[in-house]
């Protein structure tokens, strides 16, 4: 993986390492990244984007307590070979939660029924 | 005695307690206490006038404070070895030193007095920056002058680097460069970094640090990830006025009765009570908005 293929937005609400965790995690479901796949070093990501190290130090060690990432002897950090989906569920519905409840605002603000949105959001979510 | 006390901060490469100043009688500096660990990156933030160049000045022993006190790697800010001076490097808003050297001549001349002086740095980076090394520096624009200063800092690879206001002087590809320089520093060298600025996007991707300079104070002094975290907008209508919290950084009351604040999650994080009440609203908050609201 090269570091261009993040994308950086300083001047979002979501702050930078949660915006590179929530990448890695997108390009990992979407199959852009394979297991075993070497991440940048926090070095290049730092430097390619002129943000502060600890930033992408932090994004990495969350993602590695999260399993979507792993530390090889020698090779860095890469893509988490095998991903207990089970064992992480919460810990990743948790990470939604912020989107969730922004999107329950909204629908609240537009008097939306909980079941029509739902209904919506399943087939966003291809059941 | 052999055993001495020593408080945490005492080698820090920039503390601060309780640090005055005022201009004829209004105060700049209202007791500002501070302490960057080193390798951080403290983006400095504040309106025009806040005290920004000031604080710098007072941090680093270029101006006597009326009260409280500064130190660098744990010396007085005053009262500076020559060791600890060689380890700094400061560029200011408007620098003037050696003005009727050639930027040339300058960094032939200051190169000698550091001991990792980087020769290469400085021949890779004035193409790059626009800067004509061959004219004097008293000709230079304020832009072109802080741009051969900032190449000076640079180049002398410091422990400790403070930077006043350095995006004015650069484009938004010199200023990127710049921020580069400034994160990798950090992370590889340890380099401990304070710059101040307007522009709060530049804060947001190197600091790893951010304090707001308000009314004499540091507000918001803590890790930039964690501000956006911590502190939201609280919007109660006006019927809920009456239970607002009766702690906020800002406090807005608009036309309609309704009223905005600015809220911080407590101990526990968790927002205020009245965040919980029907029709109340938690807006979370880019930096620049949250600054926007504060100095209101």
């Amino acid at each position: 993986m090269d570091a261009s293929l993040l994308t950086i937005q300083p001047n979002l609400v979501e702050p930078i390492y949660r915006q590179i965790v929530e990448q890695l995690r997108r390009l990992i479901a979407g199959g852009q990244l394979a297991p075993g796949d070497p991440l940048p070093s926090v070095r290049e990501v730092a430097g390619f984007h002129a943000i502060n190290p600890m930033t992408v130090s932090r994004a990495y060690g969350m993602a590695e307590t999260e399993g979507l990432l792993e530390r090889q002897r020698g090779k860095g950090m890469v893509v988490a070979a095998t991903r207990s989906a089970a064992q992480n569920q919460s810990q990743r519905l948790a990470l939604l939660e912020p989107q969730l409840l922004e999107l329950a605002r909204h629908a609240g603000e537009l008097e939306l029924p909980a079941d029509a949105v739902l209904r919506r959001l399943a087939k966003l979510l291809g059941d | 005695m052999n055993a001495v006390l020593r408080d945490e901060t005492s080698d820090a490469p920039l503390s601060a307690r309780d640090l005055r100043h005022d201009y004829a009688g209004t105060p700049v500096l209202d007791g500002v206490d501070l302490a960057l660990a080193p390798g951080s990156v403290l983006g400095l933030i504040g309106r025009n006038g806040a005290g920004k160049s000031t604080l710098i000045r007072a941090l680093l022993g270029l101006l006597a404070p009326r009260g409280g006190e500064a130190r660098v790697f744990g010396e007085p800010a005053l009262r500076l070895s020559d060791a600890a001076k060689a380890r700094i490097a400061f560029v200011p808003q408007q620098p003037e030193a050696l003005s009727w050297l050639t930027a040339q001549q300058m960094f032939d001349y200051v190169g000698r007095f550091y001991p990792r002086w980087d020769a290469d740095f400085v021949r890779q980076t004035l193409s790059r920056w626009q800067i004509q090394p061959h004219r004097m520096l008293a000709k230079l624009s304020p832009g072109e002058r802080q741009r051969v200063d900032l190449v000076r800092a640079l180049a002398s690879q410091p422990e400790l680097l403070v930077l006043d206001e350095p995006a004015a002087a650069l484009d938004p590809v010199a200023r990127r460069e710049l921020l580069r320089e400034v994160a990798v520093r950090a992370g590889e060298a340890g380099t401990t970094v304070l710059f101040s600025t307007h522009i709060v996007s530049d804060l947001e991707r190197v600091a790893s640090d951010i304090a707001f300079l308000h009314q004499g104070r540091l507000l918001l002094h803590c890790a930039v990830d964690d501000t956006k975290e911590r502190y939201a907008r609280l919007w109660l209508p006006a019927k809920l006025a009456a239970s607002a919290p009766s702690v906020a950084l800002a406090r807005r009351k608009h036309e309609d009765g309704s009223l905005s604040l600015v809220v911080e999650r407590d101990a526990l994080d968790r927002w205020p009570e009245a965040a919980a009440l029907p029709g109340a609203r938690v807006d979370a908050l880019g930096l620049e908005d949250l600054f926007v609201e504060i100095a209101e």
